[in-house]
């Protein structure tokens, strides 16, 4: 059994964040750990983002998270930042993106659940991604569970991300965590027969259940796949060299698929 | 190396690979592994749990070499102190798995005090899953949230005399350490994050178990953190292996 990725992979792990020190400033060795821990397991880059969970995210506050990934941007260039924005104030949000992508050179969009992904809302957030050719990445799930249920009440899955596909047909959407909690199985049955060349999802989360990965495979295609982490690093790799998959399929899967997804950018390269 | 946590059977909310002993036992050789402690699904589930405990050891039977037996009791049913002698003194089990979620009692109340007595005069320790799968794709008919570990905990204090092993997680380094707590390490980061080592610092690795959830989960994870954790080599024997041994008395 291999102990990391290859290096030849040049892996990209597609989700994942940094976080804020008690300063409101980058928490450099939480950073510094996650370099460490990617490195240690065949991670080269890390896609990184600071979402908010409230159900409604005012402006001056994600700004502050965003500043932290530039930080992140600035302290190694293994991180390729990802902007959080809330379409509740869709002027603040386009402006946002804007000056992320456009000036910080940020790789996405992050959206959470204050919206699901196919709301009428989040229109002028999706039209301003599609039109800087860049991918939105949105926490998902098929929670059952109460709790989860009822503090996540937004909470899209695939049926929504299907939704999204038709509604929004020229954004890039990634569906986050495929074993991020919640019925898998029930998502990837709901995707069956997608053929969009727009809809990725990305294989994160702590949930490593016996054939994750191989079910993903068989169900949209490695074509269609992000290696991800969400922070869990042993979790993220330990599933997918389960999966005994080709190195075509790992190539596709860690690398290619996200560079594919970059080079659909339609201004400044990253 | 030693897996302290693997089942065998059916589990009815999803299909699983490597159902049966045989198919257990070739994966886990697989990748290294020399035993395995396994209890048994369906005894989550059916109302006499000890019929799946003699399931089990028929399961088993040919492959005693390599498999140690862990009955699986619900101390509100009949005869469950009876039913430990059983799978202890004539079926060969050694050590008792307790799922207070499934069976529907508080470990708190009493109800599991009868068996916890009779497992320290057995001198078998108890492995305590956090949860079976992750709760938030719990099937409608599955409990709504994990065991936690405040409940653990409080066990561990009323019980000293016997030891317990939390597996599936729920523990994190702010929480005490009682000396009769070991736990089982698939749910602890050793990349990002040293979480492992810190544990092994805090609780000392002689009460650190290697252990996969085969066949629910893959057991790469688990391998991985146990390669990538910093800590010695012979902190990592005991870890792989020797903890569990010492522990089931093998």
């Amino acid at each position: 059994m291999w102990c990391q990725l290859p290096d030849e992979l040049a892996a990209i792990d597609a989700h994942n964040h940094v976080r804020a020190g008690a300063d409101g400033k980058l928490d450099v060795g939480r950073a510094e750990a996650l370099l460490q821990g990617c490195s240690r397991l065949g991670i080269d880059r890390i896609a990184v983002s600071v979402p908010y969970t409230d159900s409604v995210v005012a402006p001056e506050r994600y700004r502050v998270g965003n500043e932290v990934v530039w930080q992140a941007m600035q302290h190694s260039p293994r991180f390729i930042g990802f902007c959080f924005v809330d379409a509740h104030d869709p002027t603040a949000a386009l402006a946002e993106i804007e000056h992320c992508i456009v000036e910080r050179k940020m790789a996405g969009v992050k959206l959470y659940h204050q919206f699901f992904v196919d709301a009428d809302e989040q229109r002028p957030v999706m039209e301003k991604a599609s039109s800087l050719g860049v991918p939105v990445l949105m926490h998902a799930g098929k929670c059952t569970d109460p709790a989860t249920m009822a503090a996540q009440p937004r909470l899209s899955n695939a049926g929504h991300f299907r939704a999204a596909l038709e509604k929004y047909p020229e954004t890039i959407l990634i569906q986050g965590h495929i074993g991020g909690g919640g019925d898998w199985e029930w998502n990837l049955r709901t995707l069956e027969g997608i053929d969009s060349g727009n809809y990725y999802i990305d294989l994160s989360g702590s949930v490593i259940d016996a054939g994750i990965v191989r079910r993903s495979v068989d169900t949209v295609g490695c074509e269609r796949l992000l290696f991800a982490t969400d922070g869990s690093l042993e979790e993220g790799v330990g599933k997918l060299l389960a999966a005994g998959l080709s190195m075509r399929e790992m190539r596709l899967i860690c690398h290619d698929n996200f560079a594919r997804i970059m080079a659909r950018r339609k201004v400044c390269d990253v | 190396m030693f897996d302290i946590n693997t089942a065998i059977g059916h589990w009815p909310f999803r299909r699983l690979p490597r159902r049966t002993a045989g198919e257990l036992r070739q994966y886990l050789q697989s990748y290294g592994v020399k035993g395995a402690a396994v209890a048994s699904t369906p005894a989550l589930f059916y109302m006499n749990c000890q019929d799946a405990n003699l399931e089990l050891a028929e399961e088993i039977a040919l492959h005693r070499d390599f498999f140690v037996g862990v009955a699986t009791l619900n101390p509100a049913y009949a005869a469950a102190v009876r039913d430990l002698d059983v799978c202890v003194e004539k079926l060969g089990f050694r050590a008792l798995r307790l799922s207070p979620c499934y069976h529907n009692y508080n470990l708190a109340d009493g109800t599991a005090d009868a068996l916890l007595t009779r497992a320290g005069e057995l001198g078998i320790s108890v492995l305590l899953p956090n949860e079976i799968v992750n709760f938030r794709q719990k099937h409608w008919m599955e409990p709504n949230q994990p065991l936690g570990m405040e409940s653990v905990l409080a066990i561990c204090a009323r019980f000293p005399q016997v030891t317990f092993i939390g597996t599936e997680g729920g523990y994190n380094l702010s929480m005490t350490a009682p000396p009769n707590l070991c736990l089982e390490m698939s749910r602890y980061h050793s990349c990002y994050g040293q979480v492992l080592a810190d544990m092994v610092r805090k609780l000392g690795a002689e009460r650190i178990l290697f252990g996969s959830g085969a066949p629910f989960k893959e057991i790469e994870p688990s391998l991985l953190k146990l390669h990538h954790c910093q800590i010695s080599d012979a902190q990592k024997e005991l870890i792989a292996g020797g903890n569990a041994r010492r522990l089931l008395g093998i």
